[in-house]
């Protein structure tokens, strides 16, 4: 797995993104967020509480689909409740992540692990498509959620998880 | 190989388990992200009680009965964060103490701590006056919206004991 990632940043580096990253790092907003020493920790309490408020959120939607909290309320009511903090912590997620990125262009974008998990959150948002479209929808017209939609559910928790995982290893990524 | 410990926090960092952590390449990293999927999960679960309680969301059911549904998974993420975290701070215990950003983090956690506590002790018992209400009493809010600045606090110090372990002692 180390000798893949050291592979993968070994391409990396042949890429056009390094004068996209050396471009990056010579803007003005970056060494703004470069030379504030507290600019790159809120950014990434912002970031963790938006984490905070989707993984909350999602749980508690995927509670109820289990029957396991919330069951005085209808699926409905559920996602009613909790839809408009998802997209709106996703929002936040992409906003501050992005601020992070060109706070530390070179450590991010030359690096395996921050595109693995962005192969995750692109999945993640696709599930999420699926899940609070399609799904909601037939569960709302009084539809069950047969197995396929439970397993997607259950797989929708485990990738925020491993999003959580490439998120930390970024910072220890073997470059 | 590990100079004689001169103190507790020492005698934690050098101990087996300590060292154990610290020299491996993957167990302190591997800690780290359970803690912050644990952490996530006692504030994303915790605010969702403290909004009900400020009365800006789920006012249509009952306080006790949002609290019932997110509590156990509260309380389970919250063991969760507090192992994982103990075991990251033995690994580097003698740092952590000398931090104050580490003390400043422990103390949120303590006043978040002591809020809960008050709250349900004391402002929980006439909970069947209000429970089901809209509009929540001055007790209540106040409960709520202290609970949301001390975990905001407990993020940030958090986070910044990261970005100074290396200026603050060894």
């Amino acid at each position: 797995m180390g000798d893949l990632l050291y592979h993968f940043t070994e391409w990396l580096r042949t890429t056009q993104l390094v004068e996209l990253t050396l471009w990056l790092s010579d803007t003005s907003a970056s060494l703004w967020l470069q030379t504030h020493f507290w600019a790159i920790p809120i950014l990434q309490c912002i970031h963790i509480l938006s984490i905070a408020a989707a993984f909350g959120s999602i749980l508690m939607v995927s509670l109820r689909l289990f029957s396991l909290a919330g069951t005085e309320r209808t699926m409905a009511e559920t996602e009613r409740r909790y839809i408009r903090w998802i997209w709106w912590s996703l929002v936040m997620l992409v906003v501050s992540g992005s601020l992070l990125v060109l706070s530390e262009p070179i450590r991010d974008l030359i690096n395996p692990v921050f595109w693995c998990k962005m192969v995750g959150v692109v999945l993640a948002i696709l599930a999420s498509l699926w899940f609070h479209g399609r799904v909601m929808r037939r569960l709302a017209a009084g539809g069950q959620a047969g197995p396929v939609i439970k397993t997607g559910a259950v797989l929708i928790i485990v990738l925020w998880c491993l999003i959580m995982l490439g998120g930390r290893w970024i910072a220890y990524a073997p470059v | 190989m590990y100079p004689t410990p001169t103190n507790i926090w020492e005698r934690i960092e050098f101990s087996s388990l300590g060292t154990t952590i610290a020299e491996s390449t993957w167990m302190f990293p591997t800690l780290e992200t359970l803690h912050v999927i644990a952490l996530v999960s006692v504030l994303g679960t915790i605010f969702v009680v403290d909004l009900r309680m400020l009365g800006w969301t789920s006012n249509k059911f009952a306080v006790s009965a949002v609290a019932k549904d997110t509590l156990p998974w509260t309380w389970g993420a919250f063991v969760l964060a507090a192992l994982t975290g103990t075991l990251l701070f033995v690994s580097k215990a003698s740092s952590y103490v000398g931090n104050p950003y580490f003390l400043w983090k422990m103390g949120m956690l303590t006043l978040a701590g002591l809020n809960m506590k008050y709250f349900h002790f004391m402002t929980w018992r006439t909970v069947e006056h209000w429970d089901r209400d809209a509009s929540m009493p001055v007790a209540v809010k106040v409960a709520a919206a202290l609970s949301i600045v001390f975990w905001l606090a407990v993020v940030f110090f958090g986070r910044a004991i990261g970005f100074t372990l290396g200026i603050f002692g060894s």
